[in-house]
This record gives structure tokens, sequence and C-alpha cells, in this order.
């Protein structure tokens, strides 16, 4: 038995340690805002917070997680009220909507980290996969959270 | 929802109207303007459905497709909305009846069916205004709906919509319900936020994947790992799983052991060694080279269709001033939708003779599920209920079956309820590819910048004959879209079209044959443009301008005003250059103008994207922005980076990790202009896509001499995390 704490609740799991952190919030916790997009740690469709930094899930361990405090897109707000995502709502961000969790994961850990973030900040930290490409939104979004809405 | 059914036989199409608890259905049996499938209805239950209205004044319209991104769900409901007179913030979308639902395909999903969803609001609120009018005894012209509301004018009493739905649902459905001008539209033409957002931005959109049923099993599929293989024996159960599901070219490996789940099953297929497979004896010719050699040698010789053929070319070359041949090459491309297939399969009961099937899928075809579904259980339609839910993209891969046939087969081999995943892998290797394409085009100029004689060949595989269809002259219209009928003055032109019989699986990528002859033909343009000395914008005004074409005149129009906003009169910042591109797919056309730069080898900086798009008619011009949007970034990926290649019948790209596509780095700032011409609406899911590679393809070829005929751009790209 693992015991993992996300989005503030404690949860046992048992589940070999070498199982990514993505596929037992997915497929055992039913967590489901966590997408699968490549498996391989390159298209962060997958990011969560652990101890507050944006981390892809498919490449981190539920042991290495053990005792850490992970938030998932379900756990960012109470209420979906997160600055990230009104501003996401006001830019009309999403198309299919699947990368987003990941992209407003990663950026809400950017904007902890640089609440005030520059283009060039913006570019390094967002490395999330959009096939739709909503990129452009997507920062207008960013900027908007990061101004106050 | 079936206990009363008040039928009428209405003078312009059949409607049904159903009493619901405490509130009411709006319901049409059959859609005007529909396609073919949607010929097919009455549906299963004999209704389609599109108004529901609650007693808690929910108003809530049900919209079929399957949402992609696309807008669908938007887009029809401001529809109904409109004419409803209800408030756009009160109205929550639901995904229709597969049983009533359509094929999401050829950009139609909005223009085909707003006549619909227009008269079925329009409908509703008749009747709704009739309600309150014989509530009150007066006349219908004393009543007015306002926003949810019928409100007496004389007496200024007001009446819900949830409070006048059980008397509504007694009356009469009008035949012919007064539809309001589009001049006095509320909702259409504004940028209404999106229904479908709020959930995408929470966790809580639940997507085919996101699927949860309770007691379900997991389960991946593992496809033969050579083209055309098949499976030989089926293999033991290895460690960690609990069965092997044999499936003719694949095995379903499925799990109900405690915390399964499906990395494990993707562990646990690792013990499977390849003796498992067939081979198929042509396997090494299943080679890039060798179907690159064969397209070669098929634009020389074989016997062509001609899909299009006015005056005499062969004369017009023999006195044309100048003449340019020119090849272009495109390779195959996988969808590399951000959501892998999957299907989520309950049967009922779970063992021995089904009674009922019910299926979670992330599909473009609802209905293709539905018959699907009845043809491998043997159950009929009515016993069938498919639950259509968001996609994580689609691009044409979705509407297929595959998938969705093999979770039936495994939920049923089993006797429980099976989730089945792709795997990254599988998703990649077994996908239905844009056809790869050789075309050669010949240009004969006249003096003064004319073409007196275009003949275009083009050389692919045939998704139509692919799929059993016997081709008629003209061949395979989607393989010659976007290459025949265009709207520019050529004095002859013949467009002809060579089978090429690889058998490498091709299907519907966005946009289809109009990402591919948009290249070659606007990168054509451009170099006969260059051949007669002028300007490429000034070349193609010339062309349209002077041209009978029907699509001549707006496409003029569309041309410059992505020139005007892309400043191609102005001085071009140093460094950089600008290529221009018009093609019309679907009825819509659209103008790029991109900007780039290219300061390194093997890579260029698209600084800036001006897009112009005429559609008719914009339902939601936001969304129109998104769509041009985001075809754009589709097209760039595809023509910077975008190459599946094959050796001995393997795809070389088996991951994202091979499969580079654009991200917020390389993201050009997008300006999008949206044209209401008046014309004819039509749809912008996909064409936003093709004029991007020929925009770049010209603006490459001005910055840096080098003329990119071959796409990708920059082959063998890699993409890190």
């Amino acid at each position: 038995m693992t015991t993992l704490n996300i989005n503030g609740q404690s949860y046992q799991v048992d589940v070999p340690l070498d199982t990514p952190l993505l596929w037992v919030l997915r497929d055992i916790l039913f967590l489901t805002g966590t997408k699968y997009g490549c498996g391989i740690a390159v298209c962060w469709a997958c990011t969560v917070h652990v101890n507050g930094k944006a981390e892809k899930s498919c490449d981190y361990t539920v042991g290495a997680a053990a005792g850490k405090t992970i938030t998932t897109i379900e756990g960012l707000s109470p209420d979906g009220t997160h600055p990230l995502q009104k501003a996401w709502i006001a830019e009309q961000a999403p198309q299919c909507g699947y990368c987003q969790s990941g992209m407003i994961m990663q950026a809400a850990a950017l904007l902890l980290e640089k609440p005030h973030p520059s283009d060039g900040d913006i570019n390094g930290a967002m490395k999330n996969v959009c096939v739709c490409g909503t990129y452009q939104r997507v920062k207008a979004a960013i900027k908007r959270a990061a101004n106050g809405g | 929802m079936s206990e009363s059914t008040i039928s009428k036989a209405g003078t312009i199409d059949r409607r049904e109207f159903l009493k619901v608890t405490g509130g009411f259905l709006l319901a049409f049996t059959l859609e005007e303007g529909g396609n073919r499938a949607m010929a097919q209805a009455p549906t299963a239950a004999g209704v389609t459905a599109f108004i529901r209205i609650g007693a808690d004044e929910t108003i809530t319209i049900l919209v079929g497709g399957g949402e992609m991104g696309q807008g669908i769900f938007t887009g029809l409901s401001m529809a109904a909305a409109e004419e409803l007179m209800v408030k756009w913030e009160k109205v929550k979308v639901e995904p229709l009846t597969a049983a009533s639902s359509w094929l999401s395909a050829g950009s139609g999903g909005i223009r085909s069916r707003l006549p619909t969803f227009l008269k079925a609001g329009a409908a509703a609120r008749e009747m709704l205004v009739s309600a309150a009018a014989q509530t009150w005894g007066v006349a219908t012209s004393a009543c007015q709906a306002i926003d949810g509301t019928v409100k007496n004018t004389a007496t200024n009493e007001v009446l819900t919509y949830g409070q006048l739905a059980p008397l509504a649902a007694t009356l009469p459905v009008p035949a012919a319900p007064v539809l309001t001008p589009a001049s006095a539209y509320r909702i259409i033409g504004t940028a209404a936020a999106r229904p479908d957002i709020p959930a995408k931005v929470n966790g809580s959109a639940k997507y085919g994947l996101d699927a949860v049923v309770p007691g379900m099993a997991f389960a991946i599929i593992k496809h033969a790992p050579t083209m055309g293989g098949t499976l030989k024996t089926t293999p033991s159960v290895p460690p960690g799983a609990s069965a092997v599901v044999p499936l003719d070219n694949a095995y379903a490996l499925v799990s109900w052991l405690p915390g399964a789940n499906t990395w494990a099953l993707m562990e646990a297929a690792k013990e499977i060694g390849s003796s498992i497979w067939n081979t198929p004896a042509n396997a090494a010719l299943l080679d890039s080279t060798v179907f690159q050699n064969q397209a070669m040698q098929l634009l020389g010789r074989g016997a062509p269709y001609i899909a299009e053929k006015v005056g005499d070319v062969d004369a017009a070359f023999a006195t044309a001033a100048q003449v340019i041949e020119r090849t272009y090459t495109l390779p195959y491309l996988p969808h590399a939708c951000m959501e892998v297939l999957n299907c989520t399969v309950r049967m009922t009961p779970p063992t021995g003779t089904p009674t009922a099937c019910e299926i979670w899928a992330p599909t473009q075809a609802p209905n293709s599920v539905l018959a699907t579904a009845s043809t491998v259980t043997g159950l009929p339609k009515t016993a069938i209920t498919v639950y259509p839910m968001f996609m994580g993209g689609g691009l044409g891969r979705k509407f297929e079956q595959d998938y969705i046939t093999q979770a039936i087969r495994t939920a049923m081999a089993v006797g429980r309820p099976v989730k089945l995943t792709w795997p990254r892998a599988e998703d990649m290797t077994r996908d239905q590819y844009r056809p790869m394409a050789v075309s050669r085009i010949r240009i004969g100029l006249d003096a003064v910048g004319g073409i007196t004689a275009w003949s275009n060949r083009t050389v692919s595989p045939s998704i139509q004959s692919q799929r059993g269809r016997v081709l008629g002259a003209t061949g395979d219209s989607n393989a010659t879209e976007g290459g025949r009928a265009l709207p520019y003055k050529f004095g002859s032109r013949l467009v002809d079209y060579v089978v090429h019989p690889s058998p490498i699986p091709v299907g519907y990528w966005r946009s289809v044959g109009y990402s591919i002859n948009g290249f070659a033909v606007e990168s054509a343009i451009d170099e006969a443009a260059l051949a007669a000395g002028v300007d490429p914008l000034t070349f193609r005004q010339q062309l349209l301008s002077t041209s009978t074409d029907p699509l001549a005149a707006r496409t003029l129009a569309v041309l410059s005003a992505a020139a005007t906003l892309g400043g191609w009169s102005t001085a071009v910042p140093a460094g950089r250059a600008r290529g221009i591109a018009v093609v019309q797919a679907f009825g819509t056309i659209v103008a790029e103008v991109a900007e780039i730069s290219a300061p390194v080898a093997g890579d260029f900086i698209l600084h800036k994207v001006a897009c112009a798009v005429d559609c008719g008619t914009a339902v939601n011009p936001n969304s129109v922005e998104a769509q041009m949007q985001g075809g754009i970034f589709h097209g760039l990926s595809a023509a910077k980076w975008g190459e599946l290649k094959w050796t001995a019948g393997q795809s070389n790209v088996k991951n994202f990790n091979k499969y580079r596509m654009t991200r917020m780095k390389e993201a050009p700032v997008i300006t999008v202009q949206v044209i209401n011409s008046g014309a004819a609406m039509s749809g912008c899911g996909e064409p936003g896509v093709p004029p991007i590679a020929p925009a770049i393809a010209n603006a490459y070829a001005k910055l840096t001499g080098n003329r990119i005929r071959n796409l990708p751009f920059f082959p063998g790209a890699t993409m890190g995390g």
C-alpha cells in the first residue's frame, strides 16, 4: 500500500511502486482530468503539480510521489475559479480541450514561480503540445491571469 | 421520454412532439438539408429531438455529429436559441442520441443543419406563445417571447417557458414557423461563449478515454507490427493480465486483476514475443523508397482518370511563350490526435446471448457506431445505446470503425465491461494516413503574365478505391479536390489522376485532398509568377480579375483582404520575406500571408500569419477565428516536419518524439479577418489548413532562393519534452 496525498485527500493505492502516477490517477482513482497523450514524457498532457512544481505524471512514479503533495486539475481550485481557469474562459482558449488540463497546470506552476512572466518565460515554460493550435489564446489567457483577470 | 407521443404529418416534414416529465421535448423525425445518412432517418426511436425545456427553466439543445473542438455544439445551439428567444447564457448542450446523429465530415456540421435548428427553435417558440395565449385567453399577437418567458403585452403578465411547457406540449406543431430575419439576430453572428469550455478548464469534461463503467476491465490493443500482418497464434496470458482476445490482425490484452490499469497492460504486453505474428510476403516492398519510385513511374505512364479538361492544352503548350514544369511530393501523415483511439463497451447480460449493448466512444460518426455495433453483436439498433463522448481531436480519424469493432468483440469475449485503449504507438502505426502524393504541374505562359495552358497530373493512393468504391471516369474526387475547378483564368486546362496502388491504408486527414493539391497548385502558381516576372499577388489578382469562374470575384476579394492584412505592399522587415496563397475548400475561401525568417540552416521562424476567410456567413466569428488558427497550426506542423516513412512494412514513427509538432515557442501571431460575403454558408473546420504550406514555401523561396517542392521542409525532426 502506498499513501498518496492528492488534492488535499489521502488515498491508499496498491500498485507496484514503479507505476506512473498518471495511470493511478486515471485508472484507479478515476481522476480523469489528467490526460494520457504520449506516455513518453514529451507532450505534457499529463501535467500535475508535485509539491507545487509541474511534473509529467506519465514519468513520475507512485513511489516517488508518496509523501508529497499532489495537485491535479480537479484540485486546482475548489470551484473552477482559479484566475487561469477564468482567463481561459474569457479568452475562449480550448478547442477540443484535451491538452488544456496540462496546459493550465503548467501555467499555474509558472505563475507560482513568476507571477508576471514575460513572453520568453511563457514560451520557455509552456512545452505542452496542442494539436488544435490554441497557443495564441493560451498565451493571452496566461497574461490576462497574470494581470489580475 | 416515450410516455406520450403526439404525431403530426406536417406539410414540410414529419414532426413529432414528446411530453417529458415536467417539461417537453421538441422533435423532428426528418431533417431538412441533411446528407444521405440523415435521409435514412427516421431513427430507432422514431424521433429526433433537438430542444428540451425543463420545469426548472433549463434549456437544453441536443446536437449530433460529435464535438471535437470544431464548435458544432456552439453553432447549432446558437441557431436554436436564437429562434427560441432565450438568453444564450441559459443554454446547455448535450449530445444527440446516436440514432439521430450524423457524420462530422466535410466541414459540413453547421452549414448543413443550421436550417433545421433554426426551425426547431422557431416551432418551439410558437408553441410556447400559443400556450400563453390560451392561458390568458388572448390572441397570440398579444404575446411576446422574451428571454425564456412569454409576456402579455396588454397586461405585462409574464409566464416562463417552464410554466408553459406542459400546455405547449399538447399543442399542434406549427407546419411553417416564422423565422427571425437575419437583421434581428441577437445571437447568430456574435462571439457567443462556447458552452463546452467551462468543463474543459476544470477537468470535468468527459472524453472517450475518460469513460468509467462500474466493474469494467481494462484492455489495450496490440497490432501486428508489420502492415498487413496477422495473428498466427494467440499468445498465452502473460503475468499482469487476465485474458488475451485474438482479433485478426491484433490481440487485445485484458485485465480485471486488482489494481488493473492501462500501463500495467502495456508492461505485460512486453512479455509477449514476436513469433505470434504472420508477416506478409510482400513486407520488403512496403517501403517508402519503393513507394516513391512507383509514384514517379506512374507519373510518366499509367492510364489517368480525367478530372477536368477544358480546351486543348497540347496546342496551347505548343504556342506558349514559356513553359515551366514542376513536380511536388508529399508524404504519408498520421492524424496524431491528442486523444488516442479508445472505446468502452458494456454488454447486458455480460455473458451469453446479449440483449443490450452500450458504447462510450469518441466518435465523429455516432450513427455509424450504432450500425457497427448492430453488425458485430447481432442486436437490433434499438437494443444499442451509443454515448458520444467529447473527442480529444478527431481530424478525420474518428469516424473509422476499427477501434469500435475491437472493443465490442473484446467485451463479448471476456464477458465483462471493457475499456479498450490504443497505446500511442498503436495509434501512430495503425492509422489510416493522409495519402502520399506526387503532382506534376506544367504551365504555359504568354508574354504578358497570362496562363494559356495548365496541366496537373496527380499520383496518389485512392481513399475511395481502398474502401471498395469503383471509380468513375473522373477518378477519386478526394484525390483531385483542390486541384480542379480552380478559380483562375487558364486558357486551357487538364487535370488528371493516376491511382497509386500502395497498400498502406489511407483515410481522411483534415481537409483531405485540399491540403495536398493546395500545396502543389499554389506553389506552382508562385513559380509561374516568378517565371513571368510578376509579383505573386499581382499575378494571382490578374488571373482572378479576368476569370469568369463563379468563385473568382470572391477569391479575389479574400486574397486582397489577406494581402492588406498582412501588409503585402509595405516594406518587409530585414531578414524576412512574405508568401501568399489562397485555397477554396468545402466552399470556404481562405487566403494566408506568411511572414518568415530563416536565421539558421534547417529551420525557419514563422513570425506572422494574416488570414482572410469567406465562409459566406459566420455564425460565430470567434469560432471561425479559432478554426483558422487551428488549421494554420495543423498545416504548419505538417509542412515543416510532418512525415511518416515505411521500412519493411513498419512505420518509423511510433510516438510524438519522432513526430514533431509546433509548440508555444514556435507559434506565430495569427490575425484573422472574417469576411461575411453573404454567399451561401460554408464550413470552417478544415479550410484553414491548405494555404499555409504553400504560403510558407513561397515565402521561403523568396527569402532563400530555395524552392521547397518536397514536403516536409525539414525531414527527420524529433521532439523532446
